[in-house]
C-alpha cells in the first residue's frame, strides 16, 4: 500500500480547475519530486493533497484512509503533514515553541520526539530559544520541516523547501529530506531545480499546465528532453 | 475623607479596571491577532447586564430595563461577563468564521455601531439614552459604607479582582493554549496545516477576552452606580487599544503600565484638572489629541511598547541542552507501523 495516493484529482480556486485529473502515488521510504514551469499547478496540487483546497473530483488516500473530504486541520493527526512554500514558521515564537506547536497533533511523548529531532537538526538545537524570525531563510525552512516531523508523519509534503537557499544549505536540506525518507516516511517534494529533483528523488512527476502526463523513475526522466516538455512541445510516454 | 483621596481612589479604580480590560483585548489582539474594534461593545454589555441583574424589578423604579433580578455581587458581575461571552459567540459565528484581519475589523466596527444604536434607541432594553442608574453599591449596606468610604473600598476590591484575573491570564498565556494562540497570530494558515482548528482557538480567545471585557464593564457600573451610552462611544475601543499598544502588546505587566500611562494619567487625571477659563470641556478634547499623538509616537519609535513581549524560554531548556551531547550514535525513529527502524544518523558536520 502506498503512503500517499492521489487518484484523478481535479482542483482549483473557484470555478476554473487549475490541475486536471492528476494521479500520483508516493511509496513508503521514497522521495517523489514534482517539477514543472512556474504556474503549472505544483503548489495547487500540494495544497489539494493536504486538504487546504477541496478537489472537485478524485480521491486522496493516506495509507488506507480516505481523506478527500476531511477538514484540513484534522489531516496531520492521520500522518500527513505539509510544509508551505513561503512564510512557513511562526516568527515570533521560539524554535522550541514552533516545534511544540508542531507536536500538537502528535500522540505520545512530544518532548522526547523534540529532543530526537533537535539532535539531528543541529543548527536548530543551537538556536532553540531564539525567535524563529531571527533564523536565516534556510534555517527557517529546516525548522518548518523539523516541525512537521513532530507528528512522526507517514507522508510529508514539502513545497520548494530549498527556494532561495545557497547551494551549501540546499545540500543540508536535501540531506535531511533523504534522511526522512530513510525512516520509512513517504516524501513528496515540489522542486524548481530540475537537476536536484532528479538527483535526490526516486520518482519524478513533471507538471505542465495542470497535468502530469510525464512521470517515471528519476533515471528515466533524466534521459528526456525536459526543455521541450516544459514548453509543452513534446509528449513522452507514460511510464 | 478629603476630596483628594476620593480622586486618588477613583484613579486607582480606573487603573485596575483598565488593566482588566487591557488583558481581555490583549488576548484577542495581542495573543491571537483578532482586531476586535467592537471591544467597547462587549464592555458595555457586561456593564448593562451586571447593572440590570442587580437592580430590582423595573416596575416602580422610573427606569425601563430587562432582567431586574436583584442579584448580589459578584453573581451579577459573573453574569455580566457571561453576557459578553454570549455576544462573542454571536459575533464569532457571523464574522470570525469567515473573515480575516482587516475585513473582520471592519465588520466589528459595524457591530459596535449597531449595538450602540440599538441600546441607545431601544429604551425597553437598558433605558435608552438615559442608561441605568441607582445601581446598588456592592456590600455598602452590609459594611455600612458611606458614599466616601465606598470609593476606596471598591477600588481595593477591583484591585483584588484584577490580581486574580491577572493570575488566571498569565496561566493561560503560558499554557499550550497561549502558545497556540500566538502561533495563530503569527500565521493562521500554517497553524491550520499543523492540525489546529483555527476557528475553535479564535473563538476560545474571543470568549476569554469578552469575559474580561464584561467583568471590566460590570465593575464600572458597580463603581459609579450608573452607565449610559456616553460612557461607551464606539471610539472608546481605541483607548483600550492605546493602553495595550503603549504598554506592550503580549505582555501582561506592560498592560498595567499602559493602563497607568494612558487611562489613569491621560484620560482620567485631566478630568480633575480645573477647566481652562472660557473653554469648558476643552481639556477633554486636548486629551483625545494627546492620546492620538502618543499612539503615533509609540508606533513610530517603540512599536513593541514600553514593556515588550518576552520570548518565552523554557525553564528546562538549559538542562536538556547540556544533557544532549553531540555523539554520533544512531537514533531510533519509530515509524507509523510501530516498528522501529534505526535510520537517522547523528549529524556531525554543520547542519
Ligand atoms: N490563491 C489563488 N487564487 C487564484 N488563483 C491562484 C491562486 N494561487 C495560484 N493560483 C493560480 O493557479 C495557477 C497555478 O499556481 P501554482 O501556485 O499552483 O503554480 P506552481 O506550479 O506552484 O508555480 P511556482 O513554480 O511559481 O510555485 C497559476 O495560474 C496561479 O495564478
Ligand atoms: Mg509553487
Amino acid at each position: 500500500m502506498p503512503a500517499l495516493l492521489a487518484e484523478n484529482v481535479t482542483a482549483g480556486y473557484g470555478r476554473t480547475p487549475i490541475i486536471n485529473d492528476i494521479s500520483l502515488t508516493v511509496e513508503k521510504g521514497t522521495v517523489t519530486t514534482i517539477i514543472g514551469p512556474n504556474g503549472a499547478g505544483k503548489s495547487t496540487f500540494a495544497k489539494t493533497v493536504v486538504g487546504i483546497l477541496r478537489p472537485t473530483t478524485g480521491r486522496i488516500m493516506v495509507g488506507d484512509l480516505d481523506i478527500t473530504r476531511m477538514p484540513g486541520h484534522q489531516i496531520p493527526r492521520h500522518g500527513l503533514v505539509y510544509v508551505p512554500q513561503n512564510d512557513n514558521v511562526f516568527k515570533n515564537l521560539t524554535v522550541r515553541e514552533n516545534l511544540e506547536v508542531g507536536g500538537f497533533a502528535a500522540q505520545g511523548n512530544t518532548d522526547a520526539r523534540m529532543e530526537e529531532i533537535l539532535s539531528v537538526f543541529t543548527d536548530l538545537n543551537k538556536a532553540r530559544e531564539k525567535r524563529a524570525g531571527y533564523l536565516s531563510g534556510g534555517q527557517q525552512n529546516l525548522l518548518a520541516i523539523a516541525r512537521a516531523l513532530m507528528v512522526d508523519p507517514s507522508v510529508i509534503v514539502l513545497d520548494e523547501p530549498t527556494a532561495g537557499l545557497s547551494p551549501a544549505y540546499t545540500d543540508v536540506v536535501w540531506n535531511q529530506v533523504e534522511r526522512i525518507a530513510a525512516t520509512g516516511t513517504g516524501v513528496l517534494v515540489v522542486e524548481q531545480n530540475v537537476e536536484r529533483a532528479l538527483k535526490h528523488a526516486h520518482f519524478v512527476h513533471i507538471f505542465v499546465a495542470g497535468s502530469n502526463h510525464v512521470h517515471g523513475l528519476a533515471s528515466e526522466i533524466a534521459s528526456l528532453d525536459l526543455a521541450a516538455i516544459f514548453l509543452g512541445r513534446a509528449e513522452a510516454n507514460r511510464s | 475623607m478629603s476630596a483628594m483621596w476620593y480622586y486618588v481612589f477613583t484613579l486607582v479604580f480606573f487603573l485596575f479596571d483598565y488593566f482588566i480590560l487591557a488583558m481581555g483585548l490583549n488576548i484577542q489582539y495581542g495573543e491571537t491577532g483578532i482586531l476586535n474594534f467592537a471591544y467597547i461593545g462587549f464592555v458595555a454589555v457586561g456593564a448593562y447586564v451586571t447593572g440590570a441583574t442587580s437592580l430590582p424589578n423595573a416596575a416602580g423604579t422610573g427606569q425601563q430595563y430587562i432582567l431586574g433580578w436583584g442579584l448580589p455581587f459578584p453573581l451579577n458581575l459573573l453574569l455580566g461577563g457571561l453576557a459578553a461571552c454570549l455576544l462573542a459567540v454571536f459575533v464569532a459565528l457571523i464574522a470570525l468564521r469567515r473573515l480575516r484581519t482587516d475585513y473582520l475589523a471592519v465588520v466589528l466596527i459595524s457591530v459596535s455601531l449597531v449595538l450602540y444604536d440599538v441600546i441607545n434607541n431601544y429604551v425597553p432594553l437598558f433605558n435608552g439614552a438615559d442608561g441605568l442608574y441607582n445601581v446598588p453599591e456592592p456590600f455598602a449596606s452590609v459594611l455600612k459604607l458611606t458614599t466616601n468610604s465606598f470609593v476606596p473600598f471598591f477600588a481595593a476590591l477591583t484591585g483584588v479582582v484584577a490580581l486574580l484575573m491577572w493570575w488566571v491570564m498569565s496561566r493561560i498565556t503560558k499554557s499550550p493554549l497561549g502558545r497556540t494562540l500566538r502561533a495563530i497570530r503569527d500565521d493562521d494558515g500554517v497553524a491550520a496545516t499543523l492540525g489546529k482548528g483555527v476557528f475553535r482557538y479564535q473563538l476560545t480567545s474571543m470568549l476569554i477576552g469578552s469575559f474580561y471585557a464584561g467583568v471590566g464593564g460590570g465593575l464600572i457600573i458597580q463603581f459609579g452606580g450608573s452607565f449610559n451610552p456616553t460612557a461607551w462611544l464606539p471610539a472608546e475601543t481605541f483607548v483600550v487599544f492605546a493602553v495595550i499598544l503603549v504598554g506592550g502588546v503580549g505582555n501582561n505587566v506592560g498592560l498595567l503600565v499602559g493602563a497607568l500611562l494612558v487611562e489613569t494619567l491621560l484620560i482620567h487625571l485631566p478630568a480633575f484638572l480645573p477647566d481652562i477659563p472660557g473653554h469648558p470641556g476643552l481639556i477633554e478634547y486636548i486629551d483625545t489629541i494627546v492620546v492620538g499623538v502618543l499612539l503615533m509616537v509609540m508606533l513610530w519609535f517603540r512599536p513593541q511598547g514600553v514593556v515588550p513581549e518576552r520570548v518565552r524560554r523554557s525553564p528546562f531548556s538549559l538542562a536538556t541542552r547540556s544533557s544532549k551531547t553531540l555523539d554520533d550514535r544512531a537514533i531510533i525513529v519509530p515509524t507509523n507501523d510501530g516498528e522501529s527502524t534505526p535510520v537517522i544518523q547523528q549529524e556531525t558536520a554543520n547542519g
